[in-house]
C-alpha cells in the first residue's frame, strides 16, 4: 500500500479531526438528552472521514478499494446512528430500544458483507478505476444494483429522522425560531452534501458528506451543549407538556393558537386530534366569549370558571400571562388552566359544614366562645350574648375574658387557666362568676378545652352553661341546712332545758312526799299516810309522764341518737319484765315470757331504748286486756335478725285503726284508756325507735280476740 | 362499825335536803353545794359514795366524775349519778356506778346506796 499525501487534503483533516474530538467530548458529556446517539454518530462519521482521507492518498487502486471497503463501515451506520438520535432527541428514545436498533442494523450489516466480497459478484460496484484530477488520485466507481438498495435505505433512515427533528422544531415556541432555522440548516448540511455528491449536481471532486457532517455534529453538538433549552424543547413539549394535568394554551401576538396540549383540548371539550393551532382565541374559547373580551388586554391574571351544571359541573382555574421578547415587545400569551373541581367540592363541602355548624353554635343554648392565647375572646354566640346583656358579638371580641370576671375573682380565675395553659391540660372545668353588663352576677359552669396545633396551645374554647339559678338554689340550701341545723340545735338545748326544769321540782315533790310518808319528819296517821302515798303515785306518773313527751319530742325533733354499746340481751329482758310481772298479777292476768336458745349472749345496741320498746309494749298490752295472759317470746329467726313478740288476750284493735295506733296520743278504746293513765305515746315511741334503728314492726289482731305486736331488729352479735 | 361514809354533791337545796334526810340514818353524809367545793373536799376525803348531780355550778358533775375516776386514792369510791337530763345520763351510764334520772325516790335511792356499800 503507498499513500500520497497532499496538503489540499488538510482541511479533511481538520474536519476529521473535529468529528473525533466531538464525539469523545460529548461521550464525556453522554448525561445530555440525545448525546449518546450523537457520540457514537460523530465516533462513526470520524471513522468515515479518516478512511476516506486514506483512501483519497492512496495511490494504486488496490489501496484505494480498502479503505472504500473500510470507509463504508461508517457510512452504513452514520444514518442508524442519525436516526437514533433523532429519536432519542425528540423525546422518543424508549422507542429505539437494542431489538429495534438490532433490526434497523440488519441491512447495514449486510452490505458490509456485501461491499467487503465485492470482487466475487460486483453487486456494490460494477466497475472501479483510477482518475487523477485537481490533485486527487480518484475512484470512479460504476455502481451495482445493491448500491442503489443501500442508498434508499440509508436515505430513508436520514429523511426519517430528519422529519422527527424538523416537527420537533416546528412546534418550538416562536421566539426559538431563529435557532431552530440555523439547527434546520445544520442537520440538512449532510443531506444537501450527499446529494450533491452521489447525483454529480455540481462537480466537485469529493465526496462531501462526511465532512457535511462535522459541521452538523458542530451545529448540534452548539446546540446540545450551548443552549440547554433547546435540547430539552422537545421533550419538554412531548413529555411535559403534553404530559402534564394542567391545560395550556399559547396564543401568538395575533391572539391567534401556537400551541395548545391535550389537557387544554380536553378541557375546552374539544378532541385530541382536532386541529386548533392556528385558529383565533375567539374561536377556541367560544363557550366563553366574556372571559376573552375581559381578558384582551390584561397583562396577567387569574380567573375561575365553570362548565356544566350539576354533577357534571367542572371549575377552573385559568392564569393569564404575557410573553415578551427582549425589546419589551408582546410576542404571546400563555394561558394555562387547572381543573380544581375537586377543590371547589371540598370548598363548597367545606362551607356546608361550616354553615351547618355555625348554625348549631349560634343557636345553642349553651355559652359558646373561643379565646386566644391571651384569653382575648376571639369569638362568642348569641348565647353568651344573652346571658351576659350585650347586643353585638362585637361588644366582646377582643376583650380580655378577666374583664367580664366578677373582680373579686378575677386572681383564681387567672390563675386556674393559667395553670391549664402551662400544664397543657386538655380540659378543665370550673364554675366561674361572671359579671353582666348591667352589672348582676351571673355564675358560668364552664368546661375550656386547649387548642393545640403541632403541639403549640394557639388558644381555649370554651363551654359554659349559665349555673345562677341552680347556684342560688344551693346556696339558699346550704342556708336552710345550717338554718335546720340551728333549728335542731335550739330544741334539743330546749328539751334539755325543759326537761331540767320539769324534773327538779318533781324531784322535790317525790323526795319530800316519800320522806313523810317514811315518817321522817314525824309519825303520820293514816290519812295523812294515804295522802303522801297519793303524792308519791301521782309525782311517780307525772315524771314517767314527762319521760315520754319528752322521748317523743325528741323522735319528732330528729334529736335522739342511739347509743351502740355491748350488753347481755337475755337479762336486759328479763330485768325489763320483771317489774311487769307485778302489774299483771294486780291485774289478774297471766304473764308469761319465753326466751328461745337461739338468743345470742350478747349484742351490740342500745340497750336502754331497746328495753324501753319492750316495756313499752309489754305496758300497753297489760293495759288492754282485762282478762287471759300476756305473753313475751324472743328469738333469733336467723343470724340477723332479733324478733320480739308480745302477744295479749285482750279487746284486740279493729282493722280500720290498725294503720293509726302508732300515731302519738291515738287511743282506740277511749273507755279502756279512761280506766289506765297514760298519754297514748307508748306505741308511738315504740314504733320509732324501732324505725331509727333500721327494724320493723307489725301489728296481728282481733277485735275482742287479742293483738300480736311483732318487732324485728337487726342484729349485731358480739364478735 | 363506823358508818360508811358518803358526800352529796347537789346544787338544788331541797333537793339536797331531801338526799341528805335520806342517807343520814345509815350513813356517815357530807354535803357540798358546789362542784368547787366538791373538788376541795375530794382531795383531803375518801368517800365510799358520791351521789353526784351533773348539772352544778362551778365544776361540772361530769369534770368531778373523771376527776374521781383517774384518782388512785379515790379508786374504791363508787358514784350515783343524779341528773334531769335523760340524755347526758345515757352517756356517762358507763363511767358511773349508777346513774338515776330525776326524779329520784329517796327510798330507791337509800336501798341502792345500802346495796353497794355492802358490795365491798
Amino acid at each position: 500500500m503507498s499513500y500520497h499525501f497532499t496538503a489540499n487534503m488538510i482541511p479533511l483533516v481538520i474536519a476529521a479531526l473535529i468529528s473525533g474530538a466531538l464525539g469523545l467530548y460529548t461521550w464525556q458529556n453522554r448525561r445530555a438528552i440525545g448525546a449518546i446517539p450523537f457520540s457514537i454518530m460523530m465516533l462513526i462519521v470520524y471513522e468515515w472521514e479518516i478512511s476516506y482521507i486514506f483512501q483519497l492518498a492512496g495511490i494504486d487502486l488496490a489501496t484505494k478499494a480498502f479503505w472504500d471497503k473500510a470507509m463504508y463501515i461508517g457510512v452504513v451506520f452514520t444514518p442508524v446512528a442519525w436516526l437514533a438520535f433523532a429519536l432519542e432527541y425528540t423525546g422518543r428514545k424508549t422507542w429505539m430500544n437494542a431489538r429495534r436498533l438490532a433490526m434497523f442494523s440488519v441491512l447495514p450489516v449486510c452490505t458490509i458483507i456485501i461491499i467487503f466480497t465485492n470482487e466475487s459478484h460486483g453487486l456494490f460496484w460494477a466497475h472501479q478505476t483510477l482518475s487523477t484530477q485537481g490533485g486527487f488520485i480518484l475512484t470512479d466507481n460504476i455502481n451495482g444494483p445493491y448500491f442503489w438498495i443501500h442508498a434508499a435505505y440509508s436515505y430513508t433512515l436520514i429523511m426519517i429522522g430528519l422529519i422527527l427533528i424538523v416537527r420537533a422544531l416546528l412546534r418550538w415556541p416562536a421566539q426559538y425560531r431563529g435557532q431552530m432555522i440555523w439547527v434546520l440548516l445544520a442537520t440538512l448540511t449532510p443531506f444537501i452534501a450527499n446529494i450533491i455528491s452521489v447525483f454529480h449536481i455540481v462537480n466537485v471532486l469529493i465526496d462531501l458528506t462526511p465532512f457535511a457532517f462535522t459541521v452538523t455534529g458542530i451545529g448540534m453538538a452548539f446546540a446540545l451543549f450551548r443552549y440547554r433549552l433547546l435540547d430539552i424543547a422537545p421533550i419538554a413539549r412531548d413529555i411535559v407538556i403534553e404530559g402534564m394535568k394542567e391545560g395550556m394554551v399559547i396564543l401568538d401576538a395575533g391572539r391567534r393558537v401556537i400551541d395548545i396540549n391535550r389537557a387544554a383540548q380536553h378541557m375546552i371539550g374539544l378532541s385530541s386530534d382536532q386541529q386548533m393551532i392556528g385558529k383565533p382565541v375567539a374561536e377556541v374559547f367560544a363557550r366563553w366569549p366574556e372571559l376573552v373580551e375581559r381578558f384582551r388586554s390584561v397583562v396577567e391574571g387569574e380567573q375561575e370558571v365553570s362548565d356544566g351544571e350539576g354533577e357534571k359541573q367542572r371549575w377552573y382555574e385559568l392564569t393569564f400571562s404575557t410573553l415578551f421578547d427582549e425589546n419589551k415587545t408582546m410576542i404571546g400569551r400563555v394561558i394555562m388552566g387547572r381543573d380544581i373541581t375537586d377543590r371547589k367540592q371540598a370548598e363548597r363541602r367545606l362551607q356546608e359544614s361550616e354553615a351547618r355548624f355555625r348554625l348549631i353554635v349560634e343557636n345553642a343554648s349553651d355559652l359558646i366562645f373561643g379565646m386566644d392565647i391571651h384569653g382575648c375572646i376571639t369569638y362568642a354566640n348569641p348565647a353568651v350574648l344573652r346571658a351576659l346583656g350585650y347586643e353585638k358579638e362585637v361588644d366582646v371580641l377582643g376583650r380580655e375574658y378577666l374583664d367580664l370576671v366578677t373582680p373579686e375573682m378575677r386572681h383564681k380565675t387567672k390563675r386556674i387557666y393559667q395553670h391549664q395553659l402551662v400544664s397543657k391540660t386538655s380540659n378543665t372545668y370550673n364554675e366561674v362568676p361572671a359579671v353582666a353588663m348591667d352589672g348582676r352576677e351571673i355564675w358560668i359552669g364552664l368546661s375550656v378545652q386547649l387548642i393545640q396545633e403541632a403541639g403549640q396551645v394557639t388558644g381555649f374554647q370554651a363551654l359554659g352553661r349559665d349555673i345562677t339559678a341552680i347556684k342560688q338554689a344551693y346556696d339558699a340550701m346550704l342556708i336552710a341546712r345550717d338554718q335546720a341545723l340551728e333549728a335542731s340545735l335550739a330544741k334539743t338545748q330546749l328539751l334539755s332545758k325543759v326537761s331540767h326544769e320539769l324534773r327538779s321540782p318533781l324531784g322535790s315533790i317525790l323526795g319530800y312526799a316519800e320522806l313523810l310518808e317514811q315518817s321522817a319528819f314525824g309519825q303520820l296517821n293514816e290519812k295523812q299516810k294515804k295522802a303522801a302515798s297519793e303524792i308519791i303515785e301521782s309525782s311517780k306518773y307525772l315524771a314517767s309522764m314527762v319521760n315520754e313527751l319528752l322521748d317523743e319530742a325528741q323522735l319528732r325533733a330528729n334529736t335522739t341518737t342511739l347509743q351502740q354499746n355491748l350488753f347481755a340481751l337475755r337479762s336486759l329482758i328479763e330485768h325489763a319484765t320483771s317489774g311487769m310481772d307485778i302489774l299483771a298479777q294486780k291485774k289478774g292476768l297471766e304473764f308469761s315470757s319465753y326466751l328461745d336458745p337461739s338468743l345470742p349472749q350478747e349484742i351490740y345496741g342500745d340497750s336502754r331504748r331497746i328495753r324501753q320498746i319492750i316495756i313499752n309494749l309489754v305496758n300497753n298490752a297489760i293495759k288492754f286486756t282485762r282478762e287471759g295472759r300476756v305473753s313475751l317470746r324472743a328469738w333469733c329467726p336467723n343470724g340477723s335478725c332479733l324478733e320480739i313478740q308480745v302477744s295479749d288476750t285482750g279487746v284486740g284493735i279493729p282493722k280500720e285503726a290498725h294503720s293509726q295506733i302508732f300515731e302519738p296520743f291515738r287511743q282506740v278504746h277511749p273507755d279502756i284508756t279512761h280506766e289506765n293513765r297514760g298519754a297514748g305515746l307508748g306505741l308511738s315511741i315504740a314504733k320509732q325507735l324501732v324505725d331509727l334503728m333500721n327494724g320493723k314492726i307489725t301489728l296481728e289482731s282481733e277485735l275482742g280476740k287479742g293483738s300480736t305486736f311483732t318487732v324485728l331488729l337487726p342484729l349485731r352479735k358480739a364478735d | 362499825m363506823t358508818k360508811p361514809f358518803v358526800l352529796i354533791v347537789e346544787d338544788d337545796p331541797k333537793l339536797n335536803e331531801i338526799i341528805t334526810i335520806t342517807l343520814e340514818a345509815d350513813f356517815e353524809v357530807e354535803t357540798c353545794m358546789d362542784g368547787y367545793t366538791a373538788m376541795k373536799r375530794l382531795n383531803n376525803l375518801a368517800p365510799q359514795i358520791v351521789v353526784l348531780d351533773l348539772n352544778l355550778p362551778g365544776t361540772s358533775g361530769r369534770d368531778i366524775l373523771t376527776h374521781i375516776r383517774s384518782d388512785e386514792r379515790l379508786a374504791k369510791t363508787r358514784v350515783i349519778l343524779t341528773t334531769a337530763d335523760g340524755r347526758q345520763a345515757e352517756t356517762l351510764n358507763n363511767d358511773a356506778d349508777i346513774t338515776l334520772l330525776k326524779p329520784v325516790s329517796p327510798m330507791q335511792l337509800k336501798e341502792l346506796a345500802l346495796r353497794i356499800s355492802s358490795m365491798d
